[in-house]
């Protein structure tokens, strides 16, 4: 199950971060997605040798805690995504896709005239649409 | 680096050291007692030998050393350090947790009292952590406290190492027979039990020391124990140790005096004895592992390991090994046991001999990877087993972390921190957290954000372990990393924990400091904020004073909203119309007011101190200063802010020079703000000035404007400096106004009067009228009439003159006469029998598109005190939303700095729809000079009645009656709701000339709608007076302006009364409503009427001849000029399609056609003539004209002439005679007068039907 997803704007500003528990968690969460940052500015100064392509926009993996595993995804404008998820076993690919879709919602998200860059984003139809998408990552991995 | 340099190797040569088991009587323990000291703590502090002390180090054995690989080592090799560990029989044991855990506690709390004075300084920044040298980042103590923590694990079952080597056996030279002393201490059962157990070897090297304080007598008792010693129990292993524990002045030689005996005794223990045993019996037990490996394998699982077993004697020789650096030898036993101890499963023992592998491979610098996989294995070995192997996961992660900080591999060590933690009671998991958090920041690059996010765990921790100080220095630390980027969510929970720890801890300043960056928070949870808010409030109490905080966040001062506003010499019927644009009141006070550069010159010229404020702003003495700001409540929960008042300072011009360097210092701008001034200079002065004083609650998340007022007593500089506020009792906050240049500008285009400026000056005293329309509806519906009244009061103590009025909109409102002041509406409009000569004149209504300039009479004059009302008509004329813009012009009747002022009053008022009336009107063809009018209303309100009441024309030429057949629809009385509704009437040009017939009633220019009582509604207003008749002119304007054509002929006032719905009152009468329809004109048009005048019926004896009807055909020249007309007759039938072409080329109105009785005709003629003739066919034309088939007439201005006409008609029936056509030409002698379209033109026949019956 995802507990929570969140958009870090390139100056590494929360844009938005939806938590998934019912348990008053946020805190911890917001910890989570932050610390999550250092992980990402590492992967992003230090690639690999044998990254497959410059721009390679899925992360993987940040880091494993005892309870999450935190999955990072980073745009060319420097947005980054970041999701974290209870599953212990996640198929790679099933986070690759999960982040396509959360990257298309953000993309229509932004593009409304009304949202201004650099702000939180504050429309409920990208609540709701990550929500959907959220669900079915849940139910993705189980069927 | 060199392993052994480094932290780790120092640690492991200084902890994992032979033991040296002490065994003492009371007697030896007293006499060093007298010291102060005992037996143990006597000789450890000489326990650890260094090459660098000069003495000859204990050496290793030169001897060769075989390994169990066969290996040689030959090279002897020097120890470059060595230490001995002394240790009490009865602490040889495995330590309790609980016990070993209450032992590391002080090791914490000490470290507090030295971190207070930290806490009181700033939080440190990024760039201070960063700077810091790695000792530096974590507290000193915390090596401690990692020391104290793995000694919790000493004397375990699985570990030799701390198996003691030697024991040591002190008996004083007191006790009686002391050989016996020595014999009973070591088979006493109070030996530990690990020894009695069979888990330590109990054979293990003996020392005997007999110890003789000199003051106990002379040394010579002492010599002769220690020969008898010597005998019994061995030459070597008996030593004789003087103390003297004088304490009396034999100065500083002979107390120390001892002291070498001391150090020398040990130093042969270590190298004489010590080092020489373990050697032995490394070399021992290699020879024996070496024998027995080849049986090894066979032999039965051993479940319980002894001493005697052959794993716990290799683990022996890996420790001997070990403890003698010969790391090799350690490691090859290490590694040949943790295949064994694997084998068989048992779990702790091959933990504890991985970590020792390890532990080996670093001190070897061999392969780090190897090392590392040990640890790794060691460490989820211990945390399998459960909860036995925690601790010593423990250490062994404590290990496994300075190995990898020794490499360099931060992360790596703060992960493994990490995991250490997780296993520790809270307390030493908050300690461990602070090491992983510093070495975050240690890693390269810093990830200052897991350092962060490890500090707040390790400060939560710290609180859970009660361990306040620490936690607040956590997080305190922390803080600057949340500090940059809007992580508010964090930031808030840090700062708020840091306050209210502070809080706890009795620093109430720096809790509350900490506290105010919190209680803003609009985005947490109403649970959030209530608890920030009250923690908040329960410190500032416990402060137990009111302070003062600059900029305050509750509530938020929206500082863009603040508004200044004054009064010079344009003041403000109410504070709302100060809002209104500056450029509005200037159009149109345009003509009224004197230019304002005249009158600014004059009185400012007369104080030229004052010159230098020529931009600053002026108000008056006794008159308040108005600030308007918005305050913003960003919690959701209530907040009651009291006293709030703006900070001020009035300099009275005495001390002007004052009053310009205090203008320079705050030109400086923001400098203010910055030094921040103690507020207290800032205190009421009651003297020059009062201060409003005002309390309000702020609902959650409210937004409240405020109107602050400052009344200035004395003339001088008034400067508004900021505001203050009470916090719900507790604590003053205050926030000094910005009053950027950069919106100065901006503003300054606006007006004058928004230019912020914080400096004003106060002028003396002035005159000042205060007034306002009396119910002045904020809403009504088109049409809405109205009698109002207009006060004006002076509250000062100066009379005012010349009074001058301007309106915005004589559309809508328009000034009475003082003679209507006292009428009673709507009697006062009603039609007089002697109508008054109206009294309005000429100059009010020349109201134009910038309004009504009304001079009130000159010798009306406002004394001081008195009220002044005059009568104000109101006229709703359009729906619509209208702002309406009055200004009162007045002039002082004492002379002043100022001549005049002006006030000004602004009204909003919403029209909505009521009655739409329209009008068509059609020249009537049967009849000259009169025409027929449709009325059509339509209601458009939802839910109103109106009853209609009178249509009246403009003009008394005009008459205006029912159609006579349609007597009916006078009664019309209401039109309710969505009703729509059309009437017919009569209107008839009398012309100029025809006044008298006006007179006569049956013709009159108003018509009433008689009800059907017929007997209420019998008044007749008059609109020819006021103010009827100055809203018909203004109404005549506006809509003559949205007029296309010139051709207007009359305008209709529909006066009625509101009735039903919610908006009239209980009399009806009073609601009246008036619509004026102006510039009406005709369909068809057309300069010259005519029309047929003949018999209507013949009656004719067709059996002898045909029919010959005389008719005539009436033309009338209606306009101004000479007309020429031509009358041409055709005996066709004309076509029906061209016919409806022609006529109703202008005739797009509905409800206006010609009726075909075309069909009537047929229908007439078979009924009657079924016994005549048959139907004339369609070629032939029933009747001819006779006389002429065209006629020319010349017609003069104004007059009518005949043409006769004859027509021979062939058989019985209905016939129209319209088949002619009448063209006509203007002969205009000015060109340009008459309308293009209207020169000449041409005009089907009216229908006119004549009947010819058959004579019987």
């Amino acid at each position: 199950m995802i507990v929570c997803v969140a958009v870090v704007g390139h100056q590494n500003n929360p844009l938005y971060l939806q938590s998934f528990t019912e348990a008053d968690d946020a805190l911890k969460l917001h910890h989570v997605v932050h610390c999550s940052l250092d992980v990402i500015d590492e992967r992003v100064n230090n690639p690999k040798r044998n990254a497959p392509a410059l721009n390679e926009t899925f992360l993987g993996l940040l880091y494993p805690t005892e309870n999450y595993k935190v999955y990072g995804y980073l745009t060319n404008t420097k947005v980054k995504f970041i999701m974290v998820t209870t599953d212990l076993d996640v198929k790679d690919a099933d986070a690759r896709n999960f982040f396509r879709k959360f990257h298309a919602a953000y993309v229509d998200a932004v593009s409304n005239p009304f949202h201004v860059p650099g702000k939180k984003i504050a429309s409920r139809s990208f609540g709701a649409r990550v929500s959907t998408i959220v669900k079915s990552f849940g139910s993705g991995t189980t069927a | 680096m060199d392993p052994l340099r480094s932290y780790l190797g120092r640690l492991l040569l200084e902890e994992i050291t032979p033991v040296v088991m002490v065994l003492t009587t009371p007697l030896a323990e007293a006499a060093c007692r007298k010291s102060g000291l005992s037996v143990v703590d006597m000789l450890s502090p000489f326990s650890l030998f260094k090459k660098i002390d000069g003495d000859s180090p204990p050496r290793c054995s030169p001897l060769p050393i075989i390994c169990p690989c066969g290996r040689r080592v030959t090279s002897p090799y020097r120890l470059q350090m060595f230490k001995i560990r002394m240790v009490y029989a009865s602490d040889v044991r495995k330590q309790d947790y609980e016990v070993a855990d209450q032992r590391i506690k002080p090791v914490v709390s000490e470290a507090n009292e030295s971190a207070l004075p930290d806490l009181l300084s700033d939080p440190p920044q990024l760039e201070d952590v960063l700077s810091k040298p790695e000792a530096e980042l974590c507290p000193l103590w915390i090596k401690k406290f990692n020391r104290a923590l793995m000694r919790t694990l000493s004397f375990s079952e699985h570990e030799t190492f701390d198996h003691p080597v030697a024991c040591l056996l002190v008996v004083s030279s007191k006790d009686n027979e002391p050989i016996s002393k020595f014999v009973d201490l070591f088979n006493t059962n109070q030996l530990p039990s690990l020894l009695n157990e069979g888990i330590m070897d109990p054979q293990i090297l003996k020392h005997y020391l007999i110890l003789h304080d000199q003051q106990d007598g002379p040394q010579e008792i002492a010599m002769n124990i220690l020969a008898e010693m010597k005998s019994t129990l061995g030459l070597n292993d008996c030593k004789l140790l003087c103390i003297n524990s004088s304490t009396e002045a034999d100065g500083a030689d002979a107390e120390n005096s001892w002291l070498p005996y001391i150090k020398d005794f040990m130093q042969d223990l270590a190298s004489n004895h010590i080092i020489p045993y373990m050697e032995q019996k490394i070399r021992v037990l290699n020879q024996q592992v070496a024998t027995t490996r080849k049986g090894f394998r066979n032999q039965i699982k051993n479940l319980w390991y002894t001493f005697t077993s052959i794993e716990s004697q290799i683990r022996v020789l890996g420790d001997y090994a070990f403890m003698l650096r010969d790391y090799e030898l350690a490691l090859s036993n290490y590694r040949l046991l943790s295949t064994d101890y694997k084998l068989d499963k048992a779990w702790k023992r091959f933990a504890g001999v991985q970590e020792m592998s390890g532990l080996c491979y670093f001190m070897l610098d061999q392969s780090r990877k190897d090392a590392e996989y040990c640890m790794d294995s060691a460490f989820s070995t211990y945390l399998r087993i459960g909860s036995s192997g925690k601790r010593n996961a423990t250490r062994c992660g404590i290990w496994w972390a300075e190995m990898l900080k020794t490499r360099g591999q931060y992360r790596e060590a703060s992960s493994v921190y990490y995991r250490v933690s997780n296993e520790e009671p809270s307390l030493h998991s908050a300690v461990l957290l602070e090491q992983a958090a510093c070495c975050y920041v240690l890693s390269k690059p810093p990830m200052l954000r897991k350092y962060g996010f490890h500090l707040v765990l390790a400060g939560n921790s710290y609180y859970i372990s009660d361990q306040k100080q620490h936690a607040v220095r956590a997080y305190r630390n922390a803080l600057f990393v949340y500090k940059q980027h809007p992580w508010s969510y964090i930031n808030d929970h840090v700062h708020f924990n840091v306050g209210r720890w502070y809080g706890v801890l009795g620093i109430f300043d720096v809790a509350i400091k900490h506290l105010l960056e919190v209680i803003a928070c609009s985005h947490q949870s109403l649970t959030t904020q209530s608890m920030f808010l009250n923690d908040f409030f329960h410190f500032v109490q416990s402060m137990g004073k009111k302070f003062d905080v600059y900029k305050l966040q509750l509530p938020v001062i929206n500082m863009p909203s603040l508004r200044v506003i004054y009064e010079d010499h344009r003041t403000y019927a109410s504070d709302a119309d100060v809002n209104v644009s500056e450029s509005i009141w200037q159009e149109l006070e345009e003509e009224m007011i004197p230019s304002s550069s005249i009158v600014r010159t004059n009185w400012l010229e007369k104080s030229p101190d004052l010159r230098k404020y020529k931009d600053s702003c002026v108000c008056v003495v006794g008159e308040a200063v108005k600030v308007r700001i918005e305050l913003r409540n960003p919690l959701q929960i209530p907040v009651a802010v009291s006293c709030i008042s703006l900070i001020c300072q009035l300099s009275t011009s005495l001390d002007a020079s004052s009053a310009v360097n205090s203008v320079l210092t705050t030109g400086a701008g923001e400098d203010i703000a910055n030094t921040k001034p103690a507020i207290s200079i800032f205190e009421d002065d009651g003297n020059n000035f009062t201060v409003s004083k005002l309390d309000i609650v702020l609902g959650g998340s409210e937004t409240k404007s405020v109107q602050l007022e400052v009344t200035p007593k004395v003339e001088g500089i008034l400067k508004l400096h900021g505001i203050r506020w009470t916090l719900s009792d507790l604590l003053v906050g205050y926030q000094y106004f910005e009053f950027d240049t950069k919106r100065k500008t901006k503003k300054g285009k606006k007006g004058p009067r928004r230019t912020l400026s914080n400096t004003l000056i106060v002028i003396k005293g002035l005159p000042k009228l205060t007034g306002c329309i009396d119910h002045l509806p904020t809403n009504a519906f088109a049409g809405d009439l109205r009698l109002l009244k207009l006060n004006l009061r002076n509250q000062s103590e100066y009379a005012v003159k010349n009074i001058k009025m301007k309106l915005s909109h004589p559309r809508f409102v328009i000034p009475g006469d003082l003679s209507e002041v006292d009428f009673e509406f709507p009697q006062c409009l009603r039609k007089h029998v002697q109508s008054e000569i109206s009294t309005v004149s000429t100059k009010r209504t020349q109201g134009d598109a910038k309004g009504l300039l009304f001079t009130f009479s000159q010798d009306i004059k406002i004394q001081e005190g008195a009220t002044f009302s005059w009568p104000i008509w109101f006229h709703a004329a359009t729906p619509g939303n209208f702002s309406l813009y009055i200004s009162l012009y007045y002039e002082m009747e004492s002379p002043s700095e100022i001549t005049y002022r002006t006030l000004r009053m602004h009204y909003n008022i919403e029209v909505f729809s009521s009655l739409n009336v329209s009008f068509a009107i059609r020249m009537c063809s049967s009849r000259l000079k009169e025409y027929i009018v449709r009325m059509d209303i339509l209601n458009r309100t939802p839910s109103e009645s109106f009853i209609l009441h009178q249509l009246s024309c403009n003009d008394s030429k005009w008459a205006i009656s029912s159609l006579p057949l349609c007597d009916s629809i006078r009664s019309i009385e209401t039109v309710s709701a969505n009703q729509s509704v059309s009437c017919f009437f009569k209107i008839k040009d009398l012309g100029t000339n025809s006044c008298k017939e006006a007179e006569n009633s049956s013709c009159r220019s108003d018509m009433l709608f008689l009800s059907r009582e017929g007997n209420s509604n019998t008044e007749e207003f008059d609109v020819s007076q006021s103010p009827i008749t100055n809203f018909h002119y203004q109404e005549r304007y506006q809509q003559g302006r949205l007029a296309k054509g010139p051709r207007d002929l009359l305008d209709f006032i529909l006066i009625s009364k509101a009735v039903g719905g919610n908006y009239s009152k209980s009399d009806p009468d009073v609601q009246l409503l008036s619509h004026h329809v102006c510039h009406c004109s005709a369909i068809d048009q057309s300069p010259i009427w005519w029309f047929m005048e003949g018999p209507r019926t013949v009656t004719h004896d067709f059996s002898k001849s045909y029919c010959e009807a005389n008719i005539q055909l009436v033309i009338h020249n209606s306009v101004q000029h000479n007309i020429s007309a031509r009358v041409v007759t055709y005996d066709s039938v004309p076509d029906k399609s061209q016919t409806v072409n022609l006529q109703d080329s202008n005739s797009n109105q509905g409800g206006w056609y010609d009726v075909s009785l075309e069909n009537d005709i047929k229908a007439i003629s078979t009924a009657k003539g079924t016994h005549y003739q048959k139907q004339p066919s369609e070629s032939i034309s029933p009747f001819v004209w006779c006389s002429l088939s065209s006629a020319q007439v010349d017609l003069k201005p104004d007059t009518s002439t005949k043409v006769p006409l004859k027509v021979c008609i062939f058989m019985p029936g209905t016939y129209n005679l319209s088949n002619y056509q009448l063209q006509w030409k203007v002969h205009s002698s000015e060109v340009g007068q008459v309308d293009e379209n209207q020169r000449s033109g041409g005009g089907q026949g009216h229908p006119f039907y004549v009947t010819v019956l058959q004579d019987a």
